[in-house]
């Protein structure tokens, strides 16, 4: 009989953490339709809003309401050259390892709770298997079967070429990608994620310990999720949109949101890898334990002044929309009053909220069998934390994702073999060599 | 699908066609290749997807109305193909426009080039890939276009020239519009050479990408920047001035390759020749009329036309039977944005013309382009279509 107890629920509960880079989605989305626009000089989505709440848009939030039902409700059309079956298999599979994947990616420290059977630790992470990135590694490499089998079944030469480019890439680039973290395996010792960042929060971060690393595994992950300057699969101006040419509807979504997702465990992954995972400077796991109520009420106090930023533009835009001579004008204005209103009661509120916190948290450890632990609420709180931490750092690796792809043209296919053979690859080869020399001197 | 070699051997390619609806192929063309894996084997290009008979058209109306169907030749610089038949049609008369008149079509005849080659680096950066230079090239061609609206009241078919003269005079404020957009294109112009010009990739991707010698470029009748890319110092700016352009200070633009790169890159640093001349063309331009007052041209005014008879019959004969010149045959090219843009001209000494033959720039570009492309990869065929821009409407007329 399975005993519910504490471990077990929260063992289960870890199964959420799966949706993590599902909700990146969304907001990768119009974080790359905003970005373009940043870069290009234009305006972005700015039509789609909800018109019940004085038509708040949300900064083109919105927009991905609008995008879904339309992507839903579209007829999802089959060729009649394709081959059915696969054809409608293929798109689900890069989706599908988008919430296997994430399984192995630690979003915050171990914590030692009391179970049935004494203290039981819980580690961030879903799968917390030995091979570690190991299992990430074989899952996306998975995915590619998903854009081959799409570019085979829709039975079209540009698709297949697609399909082609695609699959040669990315079976090239596992060799660079993982021969460019093997020097991080090979200082830390342990292909598990927890280890490694906990490797990093007790030394150095992995950017400061491998940069040539770095350098190379995001421009390795570059490849394998298909981006710019590597979108030699789509190359929408030569292949006219490559592997997904005979998609439509949401099949066609399928594979957009499975590159999005994509991006985001692939983001998540370097700044585990590089970035200390969910380690900051100065607020180790036990730092933020000790001190949970300061650091989560100076955490809410951050966020609010973001919210009082966003407040103070939105009644800027209010007033300059009440000077303007527009034809929604009177809406907008409504728009960005409803935005200050918003945000600064959430700013107050998380202030309040915030400063409760730092007064009145005091977390204290207790005692079981001898050994002294956390109580549940403080680790979870910890872990609240550390979460948000993982987070805030992979949206920073996936706006790297974005700025480059608006910024540098595109590859040729050969040239992009070209880069990861005979350039990527040497390069990883020597670091890992020297990292391999380097570590035996060290440690002995 | 199995193909014979001109040798007779039968090999394995993948055919496929690139358009005629092809996202890079801009208008409607058609390249259809032969592939060996990502290899270009064999191509062959098609034209004529836009062939609406322009040649033919223009035998139906006067010489004045010619004159609309030349805004459709080469669309993306409408204004420049007025000026080029304007200029052959008032060679027939043997009449020269006033000064303020060859000011301003220099003038004109520049920010169209300048348009034109915008939208030739803009696309092709697209192609490669580059979308972001779109923007930045674009948003200052839309500020032109605000100007051709203002002058015109049309954005892309302007016929703003007119045989001895042009439509009307500038309006007020038309220099401030013209400055400020100098200034605007500069801009946008070094942001997609910050962009651009030492970008490793687009490096990597244009050069040595489908090049072409001088010796055959002149073979295939190559002009404008593809031919002073290959390192042909060829400007008809220079070599056969018209509109006073040997008045003006400004260089030739000449590659030494001939490859993607090259060609782009002309039209870019001719983009800043263009600038300059812009700015010293609006520094000379001083009130005065517009038209010529030639009678053979320029209907008489209201004043004379409603109280003078011999005005009232000109402006009749004018109106209805057009301008008449001399019975002869006439060539008179212009440099186009995309290379020499020729107008022969056969007249029979009535107001209609009895033939008139376009040699467009476009045509001898593209009839080179399957052996430019063939060797190269599919992408290269890219790169190399958007370089040598084909505008179909000036290709097919």
């Amino acid at each position: 009989m399975i005993e519910f107890d504490l471990p077990f629920i929260l063992q289960c509960a870890k199964f959420l953490l799966a949706f993590v880079p599902l909700c990146f989605i969304p907001i990768l989305i119009w974080g790359e339709r905003r970005g373009a626009s940043l870069i290009q000089d234009r305006l972005g989505p700015n039509r789609a809003n909800i018109p019940l709440l004085g038509g708040l848009r949300l900064f083109g939030l919105v927009q991905n309401a609008p995008d879904g039902i339309k992507l839903f409700t579209k007829e999802s059309f089959i060729p009649k050259h394709a081959h059915k079956f696969w054809y409608i298999v293929a798109p689900m599979i890069p989706l599908c390892i988008a919430f296997l994947t994430p399984s192995v990616i630690p979003w915050f420290a171990p914590m030692a709770v009391e179970g049935a059977k004494g203290i039981a630790n819980v580690s961030g992470q879903i799968l917390d298997a030995d091979a570690g990135v190991l299992v990430l590694f074989a899952l996306s490499g998975l995915s590619v079967y998903g854009v081959v089998l799409g570019a085979w079944a829709s039975n079209s030469k540009y698709a297949l070429m697609g399909g082609m480019r695609a699959s040669a890439m990315m079976i090239s680039y596992e060799v660079s990608m993982g021969l460019s973290v093997a020097g991080i395996f090979l200082i830390v010792g342990s292909f598990s994620l927890t280890n490694i960042v906990e490797w990093q929060a007790a030394h150095v971060w992995g950017i400061v310990a491998q940069p040539l690393g770095f350098v190379m595994f995001l421009t390795s992950l570059f490849a394998e999720t298909g981006r710019a300057p590597f979108d030699v699969a789509e190359g929408d101006s030569e292949i006219v949109a490559g592997y997904f040419l005979e998609y439509s509807a949401i099949r066609f979504g399928l594979y957009y949101m499975g590159e999005y997702a994509h991006i985001a465990i692939a983001s998540a992954l370097v700044s585990t890898v590089f970035l200390g995972g969910y380690h900051m400077p100065w607020l180790g796991t036990e730092v933020i334990r000790a001190n949970l109520g300061l650091v989560g009420g100076g955490l809410l106090a951050a966020i609010a002044l973001l919210c009082i930023w966003i407040a103070y533009a939105s009644n800027r835009w209010s007033n300059i929309y009440a000077k303007m001579n527009a034809t929604d004008a009177a809406q907008r204005k409504l728009e960005y009053r409803v935005m200050t209103g918003l945000f600064s009661g959430l700013a107050v509120l998380l202030l309040v909220a915030g400063s409760a916190l730092a007064l009145f948290v005091h977390p204290q450890q207790v005692s079981v069998g001898g050994t002294e632990i956390w109580p549940l609420w403080v680790n979870l709180g910890t872990a609240a934390i550390q979460l948000g931490i993982v987070v805030a750092k992979t949206l920073f690796i996936c706006w790297v994702f974005i700025w480059v792809r608006w910024t540098l043209p595109r590859f040729r296919y050969d040239q992009v073999m070209g880069l990861g053979w005979k350039i990527l690859l040497n390069i990883a080869l020597v670091n890992l060599l020297v990292t391999a020399v380097v570590a035996k001197l060290v440690k002995g | 699908m199995k193909v014979i070699t001109p040798s007779g051997e039968k090999i394995d390619l993948l055919t496929v066609n690139i358009g005629p609806s092809h996202p890079a192929t801009h208008g409607a063309l058609r390249a259809f290749v032969a592939l060996d894996g990502e290899t270009v084997a064999a191509a062959a290009q098609e034209i004529g997807y836009l062939h609406r008979g322009f040649e033919k058209m223009v035998e139906q109306g006067t010489y004045q109305q010619v004159l609309p169907y030349t805004d459709r030749l080469n669309y993306c610089s409408a204004i420049l193909n007025n000026i080029g038949f304007c200029l052959a049609a008032e060679q027939m008369f043997e009449i020269e426009v006033p000064e303020r008149c060859q000011t301003l079509r220099v003038l004109l005849s520049e920010l169209s080039r300048l348009i034109d080659h915008l939208v030739c680096v803009a696309a092709a950066a697209v192609d490669l890939g580059a979308l972001t230079n779109y923007w930045y090239l674009f948003n200052p061609r839309e500020e032109v276009y605000g100007i051709w609206e203002k002058l015109s009241g049309a954005r892309l078919t302007n016929t703003f020239s007119r045989i001895g003269g042009l439509y009307r005079d500038t309006y007020e404020g038309f220099e401030t519009d013209v400055a400020n957009v100098l200034v605007s294109i500069e801009a946008g112009l070094d942001d997609a050479f910050k962009l651009l010009e030492h970008n490793r990739i687009f490096i990597e991707r244009t050069r040595g990408v489908c090049p072409m010698t001088p010796d055959a470029a002149v073979a295939w009748g190559w002009t404008g920047p593809c031919l002073r890319a290959t390192g042909v110092d060829r400007d008809l700016r220079k070599d056969d001035p018209y509109l006073g352009y040997d008045t003006y200070d400004f260089q030739t633009v000449v590659g030494t390759t001939g490859d993607t790169y090259d060609r782009l890159l002309v039209r870019m640093y001719e983009m800043k020749e263009s600038l300059s001349i812009c700015r010293q063309a609006l520094k000379r331009l001083r009130p005065g009329r517009v038209n010529t007052s030639d009678p053979r041209l320029i209907l008489p005014g209201h004043d004379k036309a409603y109280h003078d008879m011999e005005a009232l019959i000109n402006h009749f004969k004018l109106v209805f039977e057009g301008v008449r010149p001399p019975a002869g045959e006439f060539y008179s090219g212009t440099e186009a944005a995309n290379g020499e843009l020729g107008f022969f001209v056969v007249s029979d000494g009535t107001g209609k013309p009895w033939k008139i033959k376009v040699r467009p720039p476009c045509f001898t570009q593209f009839a080179a382009y399957a052996d430019l492309i063939e060797g190269g990869m599919v992408a290269d065929s890219i790169a190399c279509l958007s370089s040598i821009n084909i505008i179909a409407g000036e290709l097919d007329r």
